[in-house]
């Protein structure tokens, strides 16, 4: 068993860039005084770009391959490589401005942005239950620490509190579940697990009662991370406590990293208890589409609003997971659903959050009351944030449009007709309370000496580019669809022992 | 089967005794020592050149009046001591301190057990003899001691760190846990204080700290915390420290003489095994000698001096020894130069 | 029953009765014992169990450096015996209902399911490697060598972490030492 170190820096190309990046980033923080350097977010940019970069030449070249032994460089990974470093892209671009007012540590939060990225793509890569167990762990970690960044702001304290008190039962569960699932297949790689159970079907229910009670364990765990009701009651706290640049993140690049760790061990390594998992997403998905519906009707923060709508998100993308069909053609398989899904809510949940950052940047509020007349203070802003709702709503031209077309195309593909109903209702009700917010911003009378609300260079860019995403992929989807055909692709390689 | 029962059984009552004897024999030692130092006698009166007095300390201890302080958490309070001295014999079951003797036609081995992770082992129960140390302070319910026990366990948390690394450099260098395996290794003199002096330096440094001696006796400044964690002791427990105290340095000077000054190697010791039983027993007692010069030489460092040398500078230079060697190991298996054989 | 099984059986019992007294005693100082107590008996198991390194880590590392933090800590905080339980309405019994029912769901895959056992023994993997140490060195820096390095990753962001979120705020003349 030797390891080839050039073979293995290549496949890993990504994963090393980020953490040499976030490491000089630290070192440099010690060396520069001056807290507001530009060098600092210079350098977290020249990092995620590069990783950014290698993980796109990976995908275009087609690598597919398995990095020391228990890293899946397949075409998933990939895919959620380049939405891990996108979301981080973004979010940095609100980051710096946002920070710099806020704390001390800048250069400390350059370096956990590019871990926590780091964390994503290692979770969503991660081809063994012990590797995806700490990279689970360390994006948790990271992210308790960016949540509590504000350690002067109560409200940031109680939600690092909340997500860590959560985030400790909920791994502890995972462990439970891997623990049981190991002690069934005798393995912890994915796919040893998966050919373990291509056992004849009268030795397979004998393994029933230790296989269920992990599944459900595992799902604990994940679903904590996706924010799945019931796992969900530490995101309206930690969305609201957090730094909103850090909320963005949460909101978008570790929850599609969860989606990662689902679709791997449920489709790679249990596909023999479809049926199983199948019943328990669908039970999941509605719980989750609907509460986090209902809850979000009755909001008045805005980033507990997005929390709540955020986990409706989470539930109309998992039902492409329920759909998921192994042998279907394209669209319909589920899988690519829920990748051109989470692109689009990529564009679409981050642009919503940085409009958000730029308004509470400049007026310090995050009331949605507070956004009444916006349209006066910056059309160019509530227009953005139209397209952001309708975006999220699922209504053309844009991005959620296509997203949820596929979904639900997939679903009902699949004959899941009841979950599908169940999906277009709660579409409807999310309407009520996306247009609530248009409604304040159009049609309500701004403050008196209210003045405009002005955004700092970068800010603009990030918003510009996530507006351009939205509508881009909604007027001309090809593209997009052709990325998540190429990208749901497992890992074809078995690992080498 | 039994045989081997009955001869582990011994080993251990030998080394139980000759510990005990030693450390009631430490404590005459180091008056005397000290006193001579400082150009005074010493105990000499009972018996020959005072040779009796730790004979007459224990009497005088045994009937003392054993106080439990009214406030004190009892069931802790007589806990701490039993710590103290148990971890301490414990650690002395895999120290090899001679080669192997024939006796009746029996090949006995001159340690009570030789175990894949001896120095594991040792670690490990230095660690866990913070507790006597801690509890002493926090059960007896008087800030002078609880302040005690919150340095002692800072201290030797924090020494803990570069005592494990620099006994790693040996660890690498032998490629074994086992003291008997590293003992054997520096057959014919390659003492590896000679491959390792920094290791050495820094190991003799946090061993000073870890059985907090002199100048490392913070936890018992007698001028800013009357006697520390032991404040409230007397009688046999406070005996127990003491013992704790002195059978810790014993096995820790055993440790020491086993890692870097080649245990029981010396001239003859294979041909005639009581010499090497000799040669361990007169490194340990030049450690012990050091033990005492050190107390009767050097002032006491300050808290936040203490702090920063151990997390400063004996950590990063124990890390830097560590790579240094690990890439010495490597260039040595590699035969990448031959310089290191 | 064979001295191994009563050995088991004397460490599996104070395991689980120094668990359940941590969590029930009201004192803290008396909780992080027990939980000491629990490590040692936990790191006696692994010893059975063929696996010395283990126990001497858990032994040198739980017992020996972070419990001895949190006792530090504990002391810190005063002789007072702290509130054992928060009141929440219902909390109790749902919490009791839940841990059952985990219980119930641990034990029954434990007892009904067909758990498959590992192929080739720990002894003789020892023995090929010349070492327990050994054995698990050559794991650890190849096999395990991405988790093994992301450990360390994980401790680096939390001592980050630590430091940023704890440090005091940069005061305008810093005391001199």
């Amino acid at each position: 068993m030797q390891i080839n170190w050039a073979d293995t820096s290549f496949l890993l190309a990504p994963e090393i860039l980020l953490t040499v990046g976030a490491l000089i980033v630290l070192v440099l923080d010690l060396l520069i005084e001056d807290d507001t350097s530009p060098v600092l977010p210079g350098f977290t940019l020249l990092a995620l770009v590069s990783a950014f970069g290698a993980a796109a030449a990976h995908l275009v070249t087609g690598v597919d391959d398995v990095a020391l032994f228990m890293f899946a460089a397949d075409p998933l990974t990939h895919f959620f490589r380049l939405l891990g470093i996108g979301t981080a892209l973004l979010v940095l671009l609100v980051s710096v401005n946002y920070v710099q007012a806020r704390s001390k540590h800048t250069g400390e939060f350059y370096s956990l942005l590019l871990w926590v990225t780091l964390a994503v793509v290692l979770v969503a890569g991660a081809h063994d239950l012990i590797l995806l167990y700490l990279a689970f762990e360390f994006l948790s970690i990271t992210s308790y620490v960016l949540v509590g960044w504000l350690r002067d702001d109560a409200r940031s304290n109680e939600g690092a509190m909340k997500y860590l008190l959560f985030g400790a039962i909920s791994s502890a569960l995972m462990l439970y579940g891997m623990s049981l699932l190991y002690g069934a297949t005798g393995t912890t790689r994915l796919t040893e697990i998966a050919a373990f159970f291509t056992i004849p079907e009268t030795q397979i229910t004998g393994l029933y009662s230790i296989v269920v009670p992990a599944l459900v364990f595992l799902l604990a765990g994940i679903g904590f991370k996706i924010s799945l009701v019931p796992f969900h009651q530490w995101a309206p706290d930690a969305y609201e406590g957090a730094p909103t640049p850090v909320a963005a993140f949460l909101s978008v690049g570790s929850k599609s990293a969860g989606f990662a760790v689902l679709a791997r061990v449920l489709l790679e390594a249990m596909p023999a208890f479809q049926e199983h998992w199948t019943s328990l997403l669908v039970v999941l998905s509605i719980l989750t589409m609907t509460l986090g519906n209902l809850v979000a009707l009755r909001q008045t923060n805005m980033k507990r609003l997005l929390a709540y709508s955020s986990i409706a998100q989470a539930g109309y993308i998992l039902m492409g997971l329920a759909a998921y069909s192994a042998g279907a053609t394209f669209p319909a398989d589920g899988l690519s659903g829920v990748l051109i899904y989470l692109v689009a809510y990529l564009f679409t949940n981050v642009g919503v959050f940085i409009g958000a950052v730029i308004f509470e940047q400049a007026t310090g509020s995050v009331a949605i009351s507070d956004y009444a007349g916006l349209i006066r203070r910056s059309p160019w802003l509530a227009f953005t944030f139209v397209v952001f709702f309708l975006s999220l709503a699922g209504l053309p031209p844009t991005a959620g449009f296509v997203g949820k077309l596929a979904v639900f195309y997939a679903t009902v593909a699949k004959g899941l007709y009841f979950l599908a109903i169940i999906g277009v209702l709660n579409s409807v009700v999310s309407v009520y309370y996306y247009f609530n917010v248009i409604r304040q911003m159009f049609f309500m009378p701004a403050p008196e000496g209210a003045e405009r609300v002005r955004m700092p260079a970068s800010m603009g860019l990030a918003l510009a580019i996530s507006f351009v995403g939205t509508l881009l992929i909604g007027f001309y989807p090809e593209p997009f669809l052709n990325l998540a055909n190429m990208s749901r692709d497992f890992i074809s390689a078995l690992p080498l022992l | 089967m039994l045989a081997d029962f009955i001869e582990t059984i011994v080993k251990i009552l030998v080394v139980v005794v000759v510990l005990l004897t030693g450390f009631a024999y430490m404590t005459w030692f180091e008056r005397r020592v000290i006193a001579r130092l400082q150009v005074r006698i010493g105990p000499n009166r009972v018996g020959p050149e005072g040779l009796l007095q730790p004979l007459a300390d224990g009497v005088k201890l045994f009937f003392k009046e054993d106080i439990i302080p009214a406030e004190a958490d009892k069931a802790l309070y007589l806990l701490a001591p039993m710590l103290a001295v148990v971890p301490s014999l414990l650690a002395a079951a895999v120290l090899p301190f001679g080669p192997d003797v024939t006796l009746f036609g029996r090949t006995i081995h001159l340690y009570i057990a030789d175990i894949n992770i001896a120095l594991l082992y040792f670690l490990g129960l230095g660690s866990l003899g913070v507790y006597s140390v801690v509890l002493a302070g926090w059960a007896s319910n008087n800030k002078y001691a609880l302040l005690g026990g919150l340095r002692a366990s800072a201290q030797m948390i924090s020494y803990e760190l570069a005592m494990g690394l620099s006994v790693l450099a040996v660890v690498m260098l032998t490629g074994s846990f086992s003291l008997v395996d590293i003992v054997e290794a520096q057959a014919g003199g390659r003492w590896f204080v000679l491959m390792q002096p920094l290791a050495f330096i820094i190991f003799v440094i946090t061993m000073l700290a870890e059985t907090k001696r002199a100048p490392f006796d913070l936890p018992e400044a007698e001028q800013e915390l009357v006697a520390g964690f032991h404040t409230e002791y007397s009688g046999m427990k406070f005996a127990l420290f003491y013992m704790g105290e002195y059978i810790g340095m014993i096995v820790i000077s055993g440790v020491a003489v086993s890692l870097f000054l080649g245990g029981w190697q010396g001239p003859f010791a294979e041909q005639i095994p009581l010499l090497g039983v000799l040669y361990f027993f007169l490194k340990v007692a030049v450690f012990m000698f050091f033990f005492v010069w050190m107390r009767a030489t050097l002032p006491r460092l300050r808290y936040d001096r203490l702090m920063q040398l151990g997390w400063k500078v004996l950590l990063p230079l124990s890390l830097a020894n560590v790579v240094v060697t690990a890439l010495a190991v490597v260039a040595r298996d590699t035969g990448f130069f031959g310089l290191l054989g | 029953m064979s001295g191994a099984e009563l050995f088991f059986y004397v460490l599996a019992v104070l395991a689980i009765t120094s668990a359940l007294a941590m969590i029930f005693t009201p004192r803290p100082v008396y909780a992080v014992l027990f939980m000491v107590v629990n490590f040692v008996a936990v790191a006696l198991l692994y010893l059975q169990l063929e696996a010395p390194f283990l126990a001497a880590v858990q032994v040198l590392v739980y017992a020996g450096a972070i419990m001895v933090l949190f006792l530090f800590v504990v002391m810190l905080m005063g002789p007072a015996p702290a509130p054992l339980w928060e009141h929440i309405p219902a909390q109790r019994p749902l919490a009791l209902l839940f841990a059952v029912g985990l219980l119930g769901a641990l034990a029954t895959a434990i007892r009904k399911g067909a758990f498959t056992p590992l192929t080739g023994t720990m002894s003789s993997a020892i023995a090929t490697a010349g070492g327990q140490s050994q054995a698990l060195a050559e794991h650890l820096y190849n096999r395990y060598l991405l988790p093994f390095e992301l450990t360390s990753l994980i401790l680096l962001v939390g001592i980050v972490g630590a430091v940023v979120l704890a440090r005091l705020p940069r005061q305008k003349n810093p005391t001199t030492d």
